[in-house]
């Protein structure tokens, strides 16, 4: 059985779109019910066809205030003391030598502060501090869960990206996408449940959306935004009757053939595969048919006529996708390469920011004017902080920063306009509050109705979960 | 940059190697076990070579045994995707199929190792390990047209089962062997250092970065000889490893000692550089006489082009003869331009291949960081794992030899191991120890460390001969058994090796078997590949080389670039070629069944293979048989036989219906029937 049963769902009662009755009978007589698609969603559609509930919720857990995730990923490492955590002493200490810390636990050596380079405001009704790198974003204070306490374990963009992923950073685990995509199934069988928009790989490359030893149907899929976001989307010219025959033909061959090697995972795996591509066949051209937008919403995002490739058309196509019921959007801004990296001037976080800034602003309004942001939970991230303190004499960047970091949650049963954690008075240390990566981790599966450490898979004789053996959820954000 | 005063003291009072009690007592770096016992098993009928002695014995204790041996079509089909990558062919399926003698199996053993395409496929592998790729990795990603020569070297060196030890040597040393002899092997030795000249570039100067490019040649040499990751050391003492920062720039230094070639980056371009460091496969002595003739003719190029404008200036010249000087100053530039960007050796045929350089100590880099220098770290062996604190080196030279010779001993604990595991890997899909190219502390520990410690020992004492472990683990009973079938579906039943684990094919293997069934694939040994000319390139970071070969040859011969990945190839888990991998990922995706379905190279392969089948006989019975044993490596059941005749006179009833006439129909019919066949489960997996 690929999902012990205190792997609960929570959300039994949420809108399936079914399989067709063909499918799923067909898929229960040849028995493979518990490969091709995840035992959950099997169950639920099949409940969902006949009306009833097939998985009771756990008395202990707490309905799923969101629905679907929406994990924006910003690569690099963005500095938590440029962005949503103020610090006026560290304006006003500016060059100042203090014991600098943070890579290795037995340094002492004396590194100068460095100011922030960039204007804070408070903004909204709540006074949110926010830098002018995000003007607009300002603008939403009030809808934004500011997390500043945030800290992870290794120092490296690899780990720390792998960690806020997978909450692993060593070992490759499954990321937090095919977690939830294997815990709650999908909401649309024809589009795949766990989609990712990266034009480049982040640190770690493609393990950090992979489902490892999770069935490999929950592995995120990569959108690559471009001309041919989902390449040999189009079907040959050929009479539907011929296509429908040869479609049938190969199901048998295939049904044939696993029936013959029962148990094996990967073939039921690959026989789904099939029928999610025939889902996209029929659906994707349609998430991608932009002509349905109006021009008031094109602006508002900035993309312009033509454009496939902008941060800002990967925010559009991220609310069109949770929209048509996609689980878990993925977006990545940047690459390994050209990111938030900003070792030799903080100057150089201002066209990364500007690269999202009005998108990301542009998303979140738009999924609230839609009724969306309810139940779709925004998380805007990074691997970790930037030092407070310059990375060589005289610089002008930051260097890497695991010891405390700032991180964003909006909509779906997060509050807006507060913030969470604290840190010293230069961003350096924690000093209330503390959020690990596995806390954050948790509090988003808490948010989505699962119960992290319910939500377990095994694997060479271990219970795994995406929290490894800690992680809280953080209750003050809850709405 | 100045050594702050605090920053050497640190480095300065860092313990000598001081390795933790679990790094010391850790596997990997125990020396082999010399002929470890071969266990006692209670089923010793069952064995076959020692190797099911150790995997019977660990069974037996869990109350387990080996699963019966798979069927003979199935265990060719296998051994055939294992030593060559490619299917049987349907003679080979009835002869060996019909072929009653014990000696059977091992015959076909032989056959695919003496074959050219076992090096295709093992040397694949290799590239995989060595991060591969036909393009440099800088901002622009510069095309190197050279690296094919490294790749038919890997490819030649297997199917000539070179020495693994040797191997080694001449792809860390190969230009220092190479200065030494014998004269016809100095080209090949020359060439093997593609293995380093290989290393990631970066950014849009010659050599920017360098310490990132040493890191990859640093890491990509612990991953691939010695199975331990050693970039941590460069900004730490290793956190899991006795690896320490000092013994990471003591490695440093042979490298920084090193001139790598440099193969073009975005300032090729903008600044006008030459491309450097590329060398000629003839010694000095030989290469002397066509560098200086190149020389000679830049001079006289320049001085022609300087005649040629001046006169064409004077604006005099009318009608015919302008538009022939104008003709000659295009082709003369033209030549000038390819003969100043290639560096000194236009017409000679070079390798990209390292040299010795200036020999250097490096200082110890502060947190990674090379503004910030340490003390310096003289070039040595990381210290715990060699038991040597110091080396002695000859003197002008960079040191790369000791260290290969250190490396490739039977004496370095870790070496023989990590190819033992390796070639384990690459024929059950997971190694002894399940991550190859780590086997330090973060790596997993093995299941059958005696059998990895045979394994081991039996290569170093038959010459670090490959060949001969796969004759030792292909004739064992535990690589024949039949695939785990539901009774054994667990990790402990994995672990023990009950069973073999079914695989579905590796990119290539998967190309290239659609191109065999279909007929289409061309094994002939490929042209170079069909880049610009050199005077035409003009990438830049904003505007890099992007581009996909198409061709008719195995898949290894496809170009691959660092920062665009081959839409086919990434598509089914090619690796990345930016850095070592020893496993690649099987994922199961979407993609993968919309590229089956509508991309138009399953189609046209489909079609040649339907006409194949129909030329092959005359009747649907012999037709039939022909395709499911092309395509499954078997030949079809009557049930089966029957299933797919009803099937061709659906769709061919069908087809009418829509209007297609009766011939057409049958075409038509089969084209679809190809297409099942070429896309099913079974093609795509070895049981």
């Amino acid at each position: 059985m690929p999902h012990p049963a205190h792997s609960i769902i929570e959300n039994p009662r949420e809108a399936v779109a079914p399989l067709s009755r063909r499918a799923f009978l067909r898929r229960t007589s040849a028995g493979l019910l518990t490969g091709g698609l995840s035992l959950h969603a099997a169950l639920r559609s099949a409940a969902a066809q006949g009306g009833a509930q097939v998985l009771a919720p756990s008395p202990s857990h707490s309905p799923a205030r969101a629905r679907r995730l929406l994990f924006v990923f910003l690569t690099g490492g963005f500095s938590h003391v440029d962005t949503f955590d103020y610090k006026p002493r560290l304006q006003a200490l500016h060059g100042q030598r203090i014991p600098a810390f943070g890579l290795r636990a037995d340094e002492t050596r004396q590194q100068p502060l460095l100011g922030s380079p960039f204007e804070f405001q408070r903004c909204g009704r709540s006074g949110l501090w926010i830098s002018d790198l995000f003007p607009r974003l300002q603008g939403l204070a009030d809808d934004l869960c500011v997390i500043r306490s945030l800290h992870t374990d290794i120092v490296e963009h690899f780990q720390a990206t792998l960690a806020m992923h997978t909450g692993s950073s060593t070992v490759p685990m499954p990321s937090i996408g095919s977690w939830l995509s294997h815990g709650l199934g999908t909401m649309n069988p024809n589009l795949p449940p766990y989609v990712v928009m990266a034009e480049h790989l982040p640190y770690a490359g493609a393990q950090v959306f992979d489902s490892n030893f999770l069935p490999p149907q929950h592995q995120g899929v990569r959108i690559i935004p471009g001309e041919d976001p989902i390449p040999n989307l189009r079907p040959p010219e050929e009479p539907s009757s011929l296509a429908e025959l040869e479609r049938r033909m190969l199901e048998n061959v295939n049904e044939a053939h696993a029936r013959r090697r029962p148990a094996d995972l990967n073939l039921a795996a690959r026989m789904g595969s099939f029928e999610i591509a025939r889902g996209m066949m029929r659906e994707a051209p349609s998430v991608f048919d932009l002509a349905g937008e109006s021009p008031r919403t094109l602006e508002a995002y900035g993309v312009n006529p033509g454009d496939k490739t902008s941060f800002a058309w990967q925010c559009l196509m991220a609310r069109r996708l949770v929209e048509r019921g996609v689980r878990v959007v993925e977006l990545i801004d940047t690459g390994s390469h050209d990111n938030w990296d900003s070792h030799g001037d903080m100057q150089a976080h201002r066209p990364k920011a500007a690269r999202v800034d009005r998108a990301l602003a542009a998303m979140l309004g738009d999924l609230k004017a839609r009724g969306l942001l309810d139940d779709t939970l925004v998380a805007i991230c990074t691997e970790f902080g930037r030092t407070p303190w310059t990375d060589a004499s005289n610089g002008k960047g930051r260097n890497h920063f695991a010891k405390a970091f700032t991180c964003l949650l909006a909509g779906g049963g997060a509050r807006g306009g507060v913030t969470h954690g604290e840190t010293d008075e230069f961003g350096a240390s924690i000093v209330k509050n503390p959020v690990h990566v596995h806390d954050y981790h948790a509090t988003l599966l808490h948010l989505m109705g699962l119960d992290h450490t319910r939500l377990t898979y095994r694997y060479a004789g271990r219970d795994f979960r995406l929290t490894d053996v800690s992680g809280e959820v953080i209750r003050d954000i809850l709405a | 940059m100045m050594t702050t005063a605090f920053a050497s003291a640190a480095i300065a009072a860092a313990p000598p190697p001081n390795a933790t009690p679990e790094q010391k007592s850790w596997w990997a770096f125990q020396p082999l076990r010399s002929s470890p016992a071969l266990p006692a098993v209670k089923r010793s009928a069952a064995v076959r070579t020692p190797v099911d002695r150790f995997v019977l014995a660990r069974q037996e204790a869990q109350g387990l045994t080996l699963l019966p041996p798979a069927d003979k079509a199935t265990l060719l089909r296998r051994v055939s995707f294992d030593l060559i990558g490619l299917p049987p062919s349907p003679a080979d399926i009835d002869a060996f199929t019909r072929d009653p003698s014990p000696q059977a199996f091992n015959e076909v053993i032989e056959r695919l190792l003496a074959s050219p395409r076992y090096g295709e496929r093992w040397g694949r592998h290799w590239m995989d390990v060595v991060r591969y790729a036909d393009t440099a990795g800088d901002n622009a990603d510069y095309p190197v047209p050279e690296a094919y020569r490294y790749r038919d070297y890997i490819i030649d060196a297997f199917n000539r089962d070179k020495p693994y030890d040797v191997f080694i040597r001449e792809q860390l040393a190969g230009d220092i062997l190479a200065a030494e002899g014998p004269r016809e092997r100095y080209a090949e030795q020359v060439v093997a250092t593609g293995f380093l000249a290989l290393s990631r570039r970066y950014a849009t100067a010659p050599f920017e970065l360098m310490h990132l490019t040493i890191e990859d040649a640093i890491e990509t040499t612990g991953r691939a000889f010695l199975g331990l990751s050693l970039r941590c050391a460069r900004c730490h003492d290793h956190k899991f490893d006795p690896v320490t920062a000092r013994d990471y720039y003591g490695l440093y230094g042979f490298f920084a000692s090193t001139r790598f070639p440099y193969a073009g980056s975005e300032e090729f371009q903008s600044k006008n550089l030459p491309r450097t460091g590329f060398l000629p496969l003839v010694p000095p002595t030989e290469s002397a006489r066509p560098i200086e003739e190149n020389r000679k003719r830049l001079e006289s190029l320049r001085a022609q082009l300087e005649g040629l404008e001046k006169e064409s200036a004077k604006g005099k010249t009318k009608g015919a003869l302008k538009s022939e000087i104008e003709g000659q100053l295009v082709s003369l530039r033209r030549e000038l331009k390819r003969r100043e960007r290639s560096g000194a050796l236009p017409d000679l045929p070079v390798a990209y291949a390292v040299a010795d350089d200036k020999p250097t100590d490096q200082a110890v880099h502060i947190k990674g960081d090379p503004a910030q220098l340490g003390d310096v770290a003289p070039r040595c062996l990381p210290a715990f794992l060699s038991g040597q604190p110091g080396l002695s080196l000859k003197p002008g030279s960079s040191g790369r030899r000791e260290l290969a010779s250190w490396i490739a001993s039977p004496d370095n604990p870790l070496t023989a191991r990590v190819m033992a595991n390796r070639v384990w890997h690459y024929h059950f899909g997971r190694g002894l120890a399940a991550s190859p190219s780590n086997l330090g502390l973060r790596g997993e520990t093995p299941t059958h460390p005696e059998l990895l410690d045979y394994l081991a020992g039996y290569l170093i004492d038959h010459g670090w001969s490959v060949k001969s472990l796969h004759r030792l683990i292909l004739n064992s009973a535990t690589w024949r058994q039949q695939a785990r079938g539901a009774q054994s579906q667990s990790e402990s039943a994995a672990r023990l090796l009950v069973g073999f684990e079914r695989q579905r094919l590796d990119a290539e293997s998967i190309r290239d078997a659609m191109m065999t069934t279909a007929g289409t694939l061309d094994l002939a040994p490929p042209e170079a590949h069909p880049f610009p000319p050199i005077e035409d390139w003009h990438w830049t970071q904003h505007n890099p080389f992007k581009v996909v070969y198409e061709s008719s040859h195995r898949s290894v011969y496809l170009m691959r670039q660092r920062l665009q990945r081959h839409p086919y190839l990434s598509l089914f888990d090619a690796p990345d070629a930016n850095m070592s991998t020893d496993v690649r990922t099987r994922a199961t995706v979407p993609q993968q069944a919309l590229y089956l379905m509508n991309n138009p190279f399953v189609r046209t392969q489909a079609a040649a293979f339907a006409d194949r089948v129909i030329n092959a006989g005359s009747t649907d019975e012999a037709r039939i048989s022909e395709a499911v044993a092309l395509a499954w490596s078997r030949r079809p059941g009557l049930a089966e036989e029957k299933g797919i005749t009803a099937y061709l006179r659906r769709y061919e009833a069908q087809a009418r219906k829509e209007g297609v006439g009766e011939q057409e129909a049958t075409k038509r019919a089969w084209e679809s029937e190809a297409r099942v066949l070429m896309t099913a489960s079974e093609f795509f997996y070895l049981d």
